[in-house]
């Protein structure tokens, strides 16, 4: 799977970071309860996603490996994202204040998010070079975005509607999710993607 | 608020103990789990073959089988053909004849990607049965006019099964050759005609000459080191074996090794450190030979 | 008896899972089968374990401002030590949980716990308080997996259930994605109306 709209689409779509490989549900349940919310999150992961990769890139390739220290990735990944996010923070407070207070509480909850851990570690295990990771980065961050906000449309009803006080909250958004998921389900087979 | 020497110092020691821990770690169970790999493909090897000693012809892609005895009873391959929801590791047992002796396929918990309850039924004992016997002719589901069942409702699994093992079998069965036969060295000739008696040969492929093969012997470390090797036009070496050779145990037989005979391949290798007598006795031996029939070629 | 309700504090009453609603991904992701959630549950109770005893005998030490990443030193730590050990003697099971190993690293479950809990507390309470929160996490991953692998693969450990002649799996649905969440939704719904 070397050619880049591939690799896009099946980010992106085919496996869906939430709804196909499970990942970055917290963030997902937890910030998805309005439209709005949603859209800055997503477009939080997707820069930090892409920044993420990059660096992360680098520093397997530029010094895990040559030096033997592949065992210490976990730990240097996770330290990195950390890092990366409190510098991204303190830049976007000095700098761009409206779009640090619009994100502003998104930014620490992402150091958590398993998506951006798990697309880091996907791009050295699916052995993609630095451009290929790239655009699984983006593709994946745009699948997590476009899932949230449609989700969050879906919960803004939930809402609203009639429902049995035990489904009320978490059981009914599962089951919501459950059935977005098989929607997505369909995705799989698409231009022979996985 | 702690200094921030403190912060820092801390943070150091954290680090650097955490690394230490870690590396014993990975010492230790490196090797572990190198050895687990080596056993999970040996249990492959014998599941699909009935043989007691494998050796690697092709790193990680082809096996020659053989008995206690040394006896070479056929080859195993492995193929990865891509299937419904990803690759399909196969593992395919040839006998002498070039009929499979069987096949086994990863299951969903060591990787296979097909869908469950469907796909992955191709690794249950019915389907892939069917294809013990089979020689090339004959792997083809019954929709594509063979007498293989494929899986219901999961035809594309079936078919990629079957074009996996017929594209394994047509690679790599020229690795089937019986030990010490001209056919081990020039994989690519189908018959060979005589040129001279015990020595020199044709290698030929549908009427067309496609090189020479020819027996020679050097002197090694202890005694002769007799020799066959496969020349293409062109001055290719196709393939080289050892027929006779009394060296060193240890030592000087390294120069049977299939990495390193298999080497002459790409380009004449160095010699083997450790062994330098016999394996340079080998190669200046076969680079002899080469020069005194190189007119045979074309 | 306090130390005793410390424990099972992390059962049931503030499940990870069910009631906190934190460690989601590993539980819909490794909850396909039995072995795989147990065997999830089991490498996340570890390193929770382990961190968290480390943590709180740390307490005194470590400098509020750069404690959190000295607890994701100390918990990649242990989440690497579990990675290599299972590569090594359960290699099936790793690679069916994937990368959800090296992601317990950010299993909300276990930094949560040594923020909240093992940076605050002494060392044996921080233990069982681990232990309490991880097993409840290995119930909860374990029991999905029950549900799901009966009912959509017809086996259990991957022994067959339902008798042969049950060759096709019942509820096909239940091993794959929507049925994870379907699984928690349900199990969600039923602690609501239930447990209050």
């Amino acid at each position: 799977m070397k050619n880049p709209a591939l690799i896009f689409l099946a980010a992106f779509l085919v496996n869906n970071i939430v709804l196909m490989r499970f990942l970055g549900l917290c963030p997902f349940f937890g910030v998805s309860t309005a439209v709005e919310t949603a859209t800055g999150m997503g477009m939080a992961v997707i820069f930090v996603m892409t920044l993420a990769s990059w660096i992360t890139w680098i520093v397997y390739h530029g010094i895990l490996m040559p030096f033997g220290l592949v065992f210490l990735r976990t730990a240097v990944f996770i330290l990195t994202i950390a890092s990366l996010v409190q510098l991204v923070e303190m830049f976007l407070k000095k700098t761009y204040r409206t779009l640090y207070n619009a994100l502003g509480i998104y930014l620490p909850l992402i150091t958590t998010n398993c998506a951006i851990l798990g697309v880091t570690f996907l791009n050295i295990d699916n052995k993609f070079n630095f451009l290929n990771g790239t655009i699984f980065a983006i593709g994946t961050g745009l699948g997590f975005m476009v899932v949230m906000i449609t989700f969050a449309a879906i919960r803004e009803r939930l809402d609203l509607a009639p429902i049995n006080p035990s489904l009320k909250g978490y059981p009914i958004s599962f089951i919501a999710a459950s059935l977005m998921a098989l929607a997505f389900l369909g995705f799989s087979g698409l231009f022979g993607l996985t | 608020m702690t200094s921030t020497r403190a912060m820092v110092v801390t943070l150091l020691v954290v680090a650097i103990i955490c690394s230490v821990v870690l590396s014993f770690v990975y010492s230790y169970t490196g090797p572990r789990i190198e050895e687990t790999q080596k056993e999970l493909i040996l249990v492959g090897l014998k599941e699909v073959i009935k043989a007691d000693i494998f050796t690697a012809v092709v790193s990680d892609t082809v096996w020659e089988a053989m008995d206690s005895t040394n006896n070479v009873l056929g080859i195993v391959f492995r193929v990865f053909p891509q299937g419904y929801g990803g690759p399909i590791p196969i593992m395919v047992g040839l006998d002498l004849e070039g009929s499979i002796t069987g096949i086994r396929i990863a299951s969903a918990a060591e990787g296979l990607k097909e869908t469950p309850g469907l796909g992955v039924k191709i690794t249950e004992p019915d389907f892939r049965d069917q294809f013990i016997g089979k020689t090339l002719e004959n792997i083809l589901i019954k929709k594509d006019g063979g007498d293989i069942d494929a899986i219901t409702a999961a035809t594309i699994s079936s078919r990629a099964v079957c074009n996996g093992i017929k594209q394994g079998i047509e690679k790599y069965a020229s690795y089937l050759c019986p030990p010490f036969d001209k056919c081990r060295v020039f994989p690519e000739a189908f018959d060979f005609t005589e040129i001279i008696p015990e020595v020199l040969w044709y290698a030929i492929k549908e009427n067309d000459t496609l090189g020479i093969v020819i027996v020679g012997g050097v002197q090694g470390y202890a005694e002769k080191i007799e020799f066959i090797v496969g020349v293409a036009d062109g001055m290719r070496i196709t393939g080289v074996e050892i027929l006779r050779s009394n060296e060193t145990p240890g030592i000087g037989e390294a120069i049977r090794d299939k990495v390193f005979l298999n080497s002459f391949k790409d380009r004449i290798p160095d010699a083997i450190t450790g062994a330098t007598i016999s394996s340079k006795a080998l190669i200046e031996g076969v680079q002899e030979k080469i020069e005194e029939f190189k007119g045979y070629l074309k | 008896m306090k130390r005793l309700s410390i424990f099972t504090r992390g059962l049931i009453k503030e499940n990870a899972v069910l009631v906190l609603m934190i460690g989601l991904c590993p539980a819909l992701a490794t909850s396909g089968t039995v072995r795989d959630g147990f065997g999830m549950g089991l490498a996340a109770t570890f390193v929770l374990f382990f961190s968290n005893i480390i943590i709180s005998m740390m307490r005194k030490v470590i400098p509020n401002e750069v404690r959190i990443p000295i607890f994701i030193l100390i918990i990649s730590t242990f989440v690497t030590i579990i990675d290599y050990f299972m590569q090594a003697f359960q290699p099936d099971l790793y690679r069916a949980l994937g990368v959800f190993v090296p992601l317990i690293v950010v299993n909300c479950m276990i930094l949560g716990r040594a923020e909240a809990y093992a940076s605050k507390n002494p060392v044996l309470n921080s233990a069982l308080d681990g232990l309490g929160v991880g097993l409840g996490f290995t119930l909860t991953l374990t029991v999905m997996g029950a549900i799901r692998e009966i009912l959509g693969n017809g086996t259990l450990l991957g022994m067959s259930v339902f008798g042969e002649g049950f060759k096709n799996a019942p509820v096909i649905f239940l091993i794959l994605p929507p049925g994870a969440f379907l699984v928690i939704g349900v199990l969600k719904a039923l602690l609501n109306k239930y447990y209050k």
